[in-house]
């Protein structure tokens, strides 16, 4: 259908729209006209990616500077999905204007994915592809071939070069498996033809890691222009995603074979002086000028990386004392030792970077300045030895990028050593963790250098934590909540058993026989009650196994047994994914499973169960972090000292955020429906954190119910969830068509109009009685959490 | 360890990790074994052989080929694992201690990269035995021709880590405060709600008013509360916190020189003023112009000025005093 949104002619793919999804487009609209950030959340599965295409692509199109999309998805499967609505939108945008426009939409993901080399795309690991590859393509290999040299290129590499620069892909959208088509029809490499294409593109689609990853952002994201838009999608997790990004753990292992990097190229070193000293003199003579002097062009081929710097540190000319390569090599070996040496303390070590940097100093005479220039020295050491077993290397790189984040960086970090696995473990093995505290330190190039930054998810409430945490300002932070013809959903909170115990996995409670029982007997009334597949979260692998192991003692499971099939989660990520194929197929025929998982696992996270895949979700225990972690301890107190956030809140937040996330995996779109069950206490009073949509749908009838009761208020819901319901019946409520759209927009319209007539005659007064009414709103607003603690129980 | 091996001919050292190469006792059979090498030739020796062979005195290292004497005061436990860079290390320090040039004293940056180079040169060179002897030389020529700025280098450094030692320490109890205080307020907030509830429960007890009335008061009153106390705690822990940036005086301190010593100062910097007359330069007397021009006079330390001046305060001493006061007053 196409209609305007203040004079902004959107196509949308689709005959129908759900009003979520134009509210959610307007307020898109606004952002992108104020030229500021937003942070958005809507219901998963109500066409979230689609809208926000359709919107941007339309915004792109009719706007003379054509502002460049880069949306950010977190996994494989959501970039194909984004990008075959995106194929799909175009499409219908040729036919409707009856031309075609000269557009542009890529995907990007690894080298493993993209990779078209008979030999090379065998390989298994993405770092033993990526290191293959740079041997077959780097500058210097065509160099040496162009010298007459034996050395074998990549064909499909070597044929981009024919092609124009800036044209080597037609236009249109390319999904991977539509690139990987194409280059093996013309014999030309996808990968790079993403790469390069990227300056010449209207859409981009990639991972976050390419624009998070200050290491990756570097080289592939550097050229993208200011006015872009950047949307994250699925950012829920998008604060956790920064801080990895920063983050560097250390083990005893690694620095052996940093160790061992070290000699190699100490040995290289001295093999090149033996043939090829003026290479090496080159290179030192480059860097007396300065860094980014020196390698002119940072090409493509680049593979090691340095991590986030400051951009007056790299015009700045390399110390003098690690200018020599055998100078740098000896450097490198120093520091390294001096690691070993810490990583054999016996008892927890928590530091600044600063008091690591006074000690490293006064035991091997490091200055900070050569530290932080460490990882960039490495790269141009690696590019002149014209190395090309890269991974190799990889743990010395590691290295590097620690020495670099170290020095770099006085406030936001910490360095944790802890020297053994567990409290009990008596066998050290140390670990150096490099953490990174502070998730605005990753992100704030985005928002610094984009102008326009979307942050959204089905689950990313409450809103204004983020923007708190990743140190932004918003223009709009919006939640939508889903309207529904019917209610397709039936979120419950369970706090009590049948027997009146309260139920909870709070560590006092949470072995008790009653706490299991009852948990127990929840899972064996879904089960019983529900059709098809069941999913159940548990708040870590630990309890998860315990609390197997006693249901497995009181008889529990083989009560579950008769109904369903079990499947559970396991960190073995093979075994998992098994286990799900196992219960897609169970799910498909028979009378279902019953899957246990882990609300932080890969199921969580990542994995739809969409119609009878999911029909019941249940929360046993609310998914609090382990709090005993030192890491997790530095974060909290950072995040109070610096951000003001209590460590209550964040756990609670955070707790509250996978749990949305779980629940939010068996409804994925209007014509679903799903049971959705918290099994604690405790969320009795946390029901505020969660998503609006949630919310909405959560009636206070259905927030304290003991199992008995939830059984039966499940029963009626799948009653009213069997009768037929034809989609007919939707619409004008939930779906909009042409006309439905059209009456919406004339009552806003008339709303604005009839507003601002009322604002104009009653400003003065208004205002004055809005404050008051306002204040009291607010307090009514957010009573309602306490408000239970008050009544007498 | 075995692929290390020192470049002056020292044998390689083959034992592993755990076992003496002199008395070929390992951790096996004495368990709490230390290491301890000496800085003359780093050959690494058990702490029982070290106290063996060397309580007596000064002998020659028992590794084989190695002749250097060693003495028993100079071991020291390893701090490297790597005995390369244990040697290194120490080399290193020999050099920072004479090569301290600062940046700030340079024109430019590339001066001071290439003075880095230069260094690093000398370094390399020492640890890798290369022309040592002319190395040497040169570290010393250096070291004699520019003792007054390293000295003050050194001051400084030795100032920077003094003021980095105290900000860390500040930064510390600072932290420990904020926390202490986080527990406290959190402390606080349980106790109030506890008590609030008591309060609405006891009016609900009495039966005075509408019950949902008196539960909607009450958590009125505890938002308003929190809330108050949130916004209070908010401004307070900005307040802490910008005394907290005000305690960074690293800046200021690394960027002040110290003042030049003045002299010694016997009155503690009292001057004395005189009173009644003025001190002139010259007083024509020919008595003085004998002491002025006498040489026997001057080489006793005989200073004019100094003699004029006691002269005129014992003229002028009795001018302020009263006698009849002075009585009254004893």
């Amino acid at each position: 259908m196409r209609f305007n949104i203040d004079e902004l002619e959107v196509l949308f793919p689709y005959p129908r729209i759900y009003p979520e999804q134009y509210a959610y487009m307007c307020d898109l609209k606004r952002t992108l006209d104020a030229g500021g950030h937003c942070v958005l959340e809507m219901p998963s599965g109500t066409g979230k990616t689609v809208s926000l295409l359709s919107l941007i692509i339309a915004y792109q199109q009719n706007s003379p500077e054509k502002r460049k999309l880069i949306y950010c998805s977190r996994t494989m499967s959501e970039i194909e999905k984004a990008l075959a609505e995106l194929r799909q939108l175009m499409a219908f945008r040729t036919e409707q204007l009856g031309y075609e426009e000269e557009f542009r939409g890529l995907g990007l993901t690894s080298r493993k994915n993209l990779c078209l080399h008979p030999s090379v795309k065998r390989e298994k690991s993405g770092s033993v592809v990526d290191a293959r590859c740079r041997s077959l393509t780097a500058g210097f290999v065509k160099e040496q071939k162009e010298k007459g040299e034996d050395v074998e290129l990549c064909i499909y590499h070597e044929n981009l070069d024919l092609l124009e620069p800036h044209n080597l892909i037609p236009p249109g959208v390319w999904t991977l498996d539509g690139l990987l088509q194409y280059g093996e029809q013309q014999k030309q490499c996808p990968y790079f033809t993403a790469r390069r294409m990227m300056p010449f593109c209207n859409v981009i689609i990639y991972s976050y890691h390419y624009l998070l990853d200050p290491k990756i952002a570097e080289r592939v994201s550097r050229e993208l222009s200011k006015d872009c838009i950047v949307v994250f999608d699925e950012a829920h997790n998008i604060d956790n995603v920064c801080i990895e990004s920063l983050s560097i753990d250390l083990t005893e292992d690694s620095l052996r074979k940093a160790a061992r990097g070290a000699n190699n190229l100490d040995r290289r070193i001295t093999e090149m002086k033996a043939s090829d000293a003026q290479k090496l003199q080159d290179e030192y003579s480059k860097l007396v000028e300065g860094l980014r002097g020196a390698d002119q062009a940072r090409e493509e081929d680049q593979f090691m990386s340095n991590p986030a710097l400051p951009d007056d540190l790299l015009k700045e000319a390399v110390p003098g004392n690690i200018r020599r390569a055998e100078h740098f090599v000896s450097f490198l070996k120093r520091f390294i030792e001096y690691l070993k040496t810490r990583m054999k303390v016996l008892h927890v070590i928590s530091e600044t970077p600063l008091s690591f940097l006074a000690h490293l100093k006064e035991l091997t005479f490091i200055e900070r300045k050569p530290l932080r220039f460490c990882a960039e020295r490495l790269t141009s050491l690696v590019r002149t030895l014209e190395l090309t077993n890269i991974e190799d290397y990889q743990p010395l790189q590691e290295v590097a990028t620690f020495a670099t984040l170290v020095a770099t960086y006085e406030h936001g970090f910490t360095l944790i050593l802890e020297p053994f696995e567990s409290d009990t473990a008596t066998v050290p093995n140390p670990v150096l963790h490099f953490t990174c505290l502070d998730a605005a330190i990753a992100i704030k190039p985005v928002f610094d250098r984009f102008s326009s930054v979307i942050i959204t998810s089905g689950t990313i409430s409450p809103l204004e934590m983020y923007p708190r945490m990743l140190g932004f300002t918003t223009v709009i932070q919006e939640s939508y909540t889903m309207t529904l013809a019917r209610k397709t959903f039936l979120p419950m909170i369970i706090t009590r058993g049948s027997d009146q115990n309260t139920i909870s996995t709070s560590f006092q409670v949470r072995n008790d026989p009653s706490v299991v029982r009852n948990y127990g007997n929840i899972l064996i009334e879904f089960c019983k009650l529900t059709p098809d597949g069941v999913v159940v979260f548990f708040p870590s692998y630990l309890y998860m196994e315990s609390i197997i192991s006693m249901w497995q003692g009181m008889g529990i499971l083989d009560t579950v047994w008769k109904y369903k099939l079990i499947l559970v989660e396991t960190p073995d990520s093979q075994e998992t994914s098994l286990a799900l194929e196992t219960y897609r197929t169970a799910c498909n025929n028979g009378r279902g499973a019953v899957l246990l998982c882990v609300a932080r696992g890969k199921v969580s996270e990542g994995i739809d169960f969409d119609h009878h895949y999911g029909r019941a979700v249940i929360n046993i225990g609310v998914p609090y972090q382990y709090t005993e972690s030192r890491i997790l301890k530095a974060r909290l107190e950072f995040l109070r000292e610096n951000y003001r956030i209590r460590e209550s809140d964040f756990l609670s937040f955070d707790a509250m955020r996978h749990a949305a996330q779980c629940l939010g995996r068996v409804l994925r779109g209007k014509d679903d429906y799903g049971i959705m069950v918290l099994a604690d206490r405790r969320f009795l009073k946390k029901r505020g954190q969660l998503p609006k949509w949630i919310q909405q749908s959560l009636p206070d009838s259905d927030t304290n119910l003991s199992v008995d009761q939830a059984t039966a208020v499940a029963k009626a819901f799948l009653k009213g969830m069997s009768k037929a319901y034809p989609a007919h019946l939707q619409e004008g409520i939930s779906t909009w068509d042409m006309d439905d759209l059209r009456r919406h927009q004339a009552k806003m319209a008339e709303e604005e109009i009839r507003m601002l007539r009322k604002e104009a005659e009653m400003r003065e007064r208004e205002r004055v009685r809005r404050r008051v009414v306002e204040d009291e709103e607010d307090e009514y607003g957010d009573m309602e959490v306490d408000y239970d603690d008050l009544v007498p129980v | 360890m075995s692929r290390l091996s020192l470049k002056n001919g020292a044998p390689k050292e083959i034992s592993d990790e755990d076992q003496c190469p002199v008395c070929k006792s390992s951790r096996y059979l004495n368990r709490n074994m230390r290491f301890l090498v000496n800085p003359e030739c780093y050959h690494k020796m058990c702490e029982s052989c070290v106290d063996r062979l060397f309580s007596s005195g000064p002998r020659v290292c028992p590794v084989a080929g190695c002749n250097r004497t060693l003495r028993r005061q100079r071991f020291r436990p390893q701090t490297f694992e790597d005995i390369q860079i244990e040697r290194e290390v120490d080399v290193r320090k020999r050099v920072a201690k004479v090569f301290n040039r600062r940046e700030d004293e340079f024109d430019s940056l590339l001066d001071y990269n290439n003075y880095l180079n230069e260094v690093e040169d000398l370094t390399f060179n020492l640890i890798h035995k290369i022309d040592v002897d002319a190395t040497e030389k040169k570290l010393k020529a250096y070291e004699e021709a520019n003792k007054a700025a390293i000295r003050e280098n050194e001051v400084l450094a030795s100032q920077e880590t003094q003021s980095l030692q105290a900000q860390e320490a500040a930064e510390k109890e600072h932290a420990r405060l904020r926390r202490e205080a986080a527990l406290r307020e959190a402390e606080e907030e349980r106790r109030e709600r506890a008590e609030g509830r008591l309060d609405v429960i006891n009016q609900l007890a009495r039966g005075e008013g509408n019950a949902d009335e008196i539960a909607r008061q009450g958590r009125r009153t505890l938002l308003k509360k929190s809330t108050a106390r949130r916004v209070g705690t908010g401004d307070e822990m900005d307040t802490s916190d910008s005394a907290g940036t005000g305690l960074q005086f690293k800046g200021l301190r690394r960027r002040a020189r110290p003042e030049p010593e003045k002299p010694f100062e016997p009155f503690g910097e009292v001057t004395v003023e005189h009173e009644y007359f003025v001190l002139k330069g010259h007083y024509a007397w020919d008595f003085l112009d004998t002491a002025r021009t006498s040489q026997t006079y001057r080489a006793g330390g005989y200073d004019i000025s100094e003699y004029c001046s006691r002269a005129l305060t014992d003229a002028f001493a009795g001018l302020a005093v009263f006698v009849g006061e002075e009585q009254t007053a004893t």
